[in-house]
């Protein structure tokens, strides 16, 4: 479902270019669960960043549900990534002046859902995630695992094809993160495709497939069962 | 994004920052409140100007004064009490014409009462008077050519004055003490709606016949003349006839004269208001370019604050347009925010200047719909380049940005 071919990223130009990607090979079937790995300053990001969508890749090829990402306009990028592509980041990134209903309405605030509809649909991912008691406080009301939860629960309100999760527990405790990496693991045992960036082994391990990055270029792979 | 959500998320993202929504909102405050009071102060000047010659009646009144711009001033010599008859006759361009002593402010009694006197303003005048003013008798008559050929003791009175003074009582035939003078009151004018010659200002009026009234104030002096041209051609030939014949009658003395048209005294009204609208319009015009300049400040500042809550909406979807409509829209919000208080202001303002220049205070729903207007297209000028700026960051950056 997502296949990389030749991928490169250089930021700056000349002496200060900054070779970020060198040329990255990779296949992403549906359903996978993959974690990256990699020293800081190894690319892993910024391939997310590629994969994501959420800026164009220097050169190389990029297809993703069969469509050539490079082809599209940044309109329709945007709606590619409302509609096929949820986002969770390591510092929740919730807006912290609405409540908690109103950050997981928000991609279907975009997607041009009916006001019912999606207040309904947000309130069922808060649920799935545990927090249907606390729709209606605002994000700095919540622990560090409660907002992450309601980062989940908001990339999954349009039905994504894939997570994006970049360091998800990075900024959580023990607890906390189990508690994340069990719902992403639910999540991948439920057919969602999981595309995580991490530098913890033991948070990697939920994964089906680790590649380790160094020096923009994919390094190692392992892979620890078949995909069903 | 539809218009509710919209306006919940704008409405959302202001009340975050109370305090500094309301600060940015205060020079387009006083900006709108300007425009209203200059366009009031337009509206309401120009509806006396209209009023006034609805009034006055006729585009063919016309008054002649003695040359103040060449020094002269009107003494006993300037006119002379034959005068408005003589110039009727000679020229058939004067329809009718009369001389008054432009009232000095006098006391009114009445006797035998405890009343404060009242002041009023006495104009001396012959019976031609009325039919030039448009004064209408409400009861009894106006002045006659024989008040004034016999020196009569008889005065016309304003409603006004007929109330203040007699209150219910019929005031025809009633002395009144002019100075030490007593007076028979012969006449009651109409009421006349609020006007800039007559009841404004709370001034009441009284006419007496010219002779008697050059006795009462020992002055022999007659102020100008004024009159109506029979048509509206004719009305240049009746001021140039005018001042011919009073230059040649008072050639001995080498007196000049010039003559206005009603319009043309109106036009000074007019300016005055002008001058008003204009420097009201200018401070207007400077505090909503400063409000503006506020707004389009407050707007930079939070997007730099938030780019990478941008970033973010961008990464859950939001397109370029959906992040441009946000920020305009808290921009326009911002200014719609200053438009209202600014109205209310505004309308407070009109309607003291209406108060104190004894004008119609207008406040129309155009006003209203300028106020809400001007604060819009304000928002969008200075809104743009902001939200512009959010809408056109790219989506990693900003999410990098700390």
């Amino acid at each position: 479902m997502i296949r990389v071919s030749g991928l490169t990223m250089v930021f700056g130009s000349g002496d200060a270019a900054v070779h970020a990607l060198r040329g990255v090979d990779l296949d992403i079937p549906e359903g996978d669960f993959v974690a990256i790995m990699g020293p800081s300053g190894s690319g892993k990001s910024t391939f997310l960043t590629l994969l994501g969508c959420l800026e164009r890749p220097t050169s190389g090829e990029y297809y993703l549900d069969g469509r050539d990402v490079n082809t599209l306009e940044d309109d329709e990028l945007a709606d590619l990534r409302n509609q096929k592509l949820g986002f969770v980041f390591q510092s929740f990134n919730l807006l912290p002046r609405h409540h908690v209903l109103r950050n997981v309405e928000l991609p279907l605030i975009y997607a041009g859902a009916p006001r019912e509809e999606r207040s309904k649909r947000a309130q069922e991912l808060l649920e799935q995630v545990g927090l249907g008691h606390r729709l209606t406080h605002k994000p700095s009301e919540l622990s560090g695992g409660e907002q992450q939860r309601v980062a989940i629960a908001r990339s999954l309100a349009n039905n994504p094809l894939v997570i994006f999760a970049d360091e998800p527990t990075g900024n959580l405790d023990t607890k906390a993160s189990s508690e994340i990496m069990s719902i992403l693991q639910k999540m991948h045992k439920a057919g969602r495709t999981i595309v995580m960036v991490t530098h913890e082994p033991e948070i990697a391990a939920y994964a089906r497939r680790i590649i380790y990055f160094r020096d923009g270029e994919i390094v190692r792979e392992e892979v620890k069962d078949e995909l069903r | 994004m539809n218009f509710a959500d919209l306006v919940q998320i704008v409405w959302e993202n202001l009340r975050a920052h109370r305090m500094r929504a309301v600060l940015t909102t205060i020079g387009i405050a006083i900006g709108i409140a300007g425009v209203i009071a200059v366009v009031a102060v337009g509206q309401g000047g120009e509806s006396v100007i209209i009023s006034e010659i609805e009034n006055m009646g006729s585009s063919l009144y016309f008054d002649i004064s003695p040359d103040y711009m060449r020094g002269e001033t009107a003494d006993s010599s300037t006119f002379s009490l034959e005068d408005p008859a003589l110039i009727k006759d000679i020229s058939p361009a004067v329809e009718k014409m009369a001389a008054i002593t432009l009232g000095p402010m006098v006391d009114v009694r009445i006797p035998q009462s405890q009343k404060k006197p009242l002041m009023t303003s006495l104009y001396g005048t012959n019976p031609d008077l009325a039919d030039i003013m448009k004064l209408s008798v409400e009861k009894g008559r106006f002045l006659s050519d024989l008040d004034v050929t016999a020196h009569a003791r008889v005065v016309v009175i304003d409603a006004g004055l007929a109330d203040d003074l007699f209150s219910n009582e019929e005031p025809l035939g009633k002395k009144v003490f002019v100075q030490d003078t007593p007076l028979t009151v012969v006449g009651v004018l109409e009421k006349v709606p609020s006007s800039m010659t007559d009841s404004s200002f709370g001034v009441r009026t009284i006419y007496a016949p010219i002779t008697s009234a050059q006795e009462m104030l020992n002055n022999r002096a007659i102020s100008q003349l004024c009159g109506v041209a029979a048509s509206e051609e004719t009305l240049d030939q009746a001021i140039s006839d005018s001042v011919k014949i009073l230059e040649s009658r008072h050639s001995s003395l080498n007196k000049h004269y010039v003559g206005t048209t009603l319009e043309e005294q109106l036009e000074m009204v007019g300016n005055v208001t002008s001058v008003l609208t204009t420097v009201i319009g200018a401070v207007a015009g400077i505090a909503l370019l400063v409000g503006g300049v506020g707004v389009m400040n407050i707007m930079l500042v939070a997007v730099s604050e938030r780019t990478r809550e941008i970033g973010l909406l961008k990464a859950l979807g939001a397109r370029r347009r959906d992040i441009m409509q946000q920020f305009l829209g808290e921009a326009v919000a911002l200014c719609l925010l200053g438009g209202m208080v600014g109205m209310i202001f505004g309308i407070i303002g009109a309607f003291t200047i209406a108060m104190v220049a004894n004008w119609p205070p207008l406040i129309s729903i155009w006003t209203i719909l300028l106020a809400v207007g001007f604060s819009v297209i304000i928002g969008i000028f200075f809104g743009l380049y902001p939200a512009s700026r959010a809408a056109s960051l790219s989506p990693a950056e900003a999410l990098r940005h700390l």
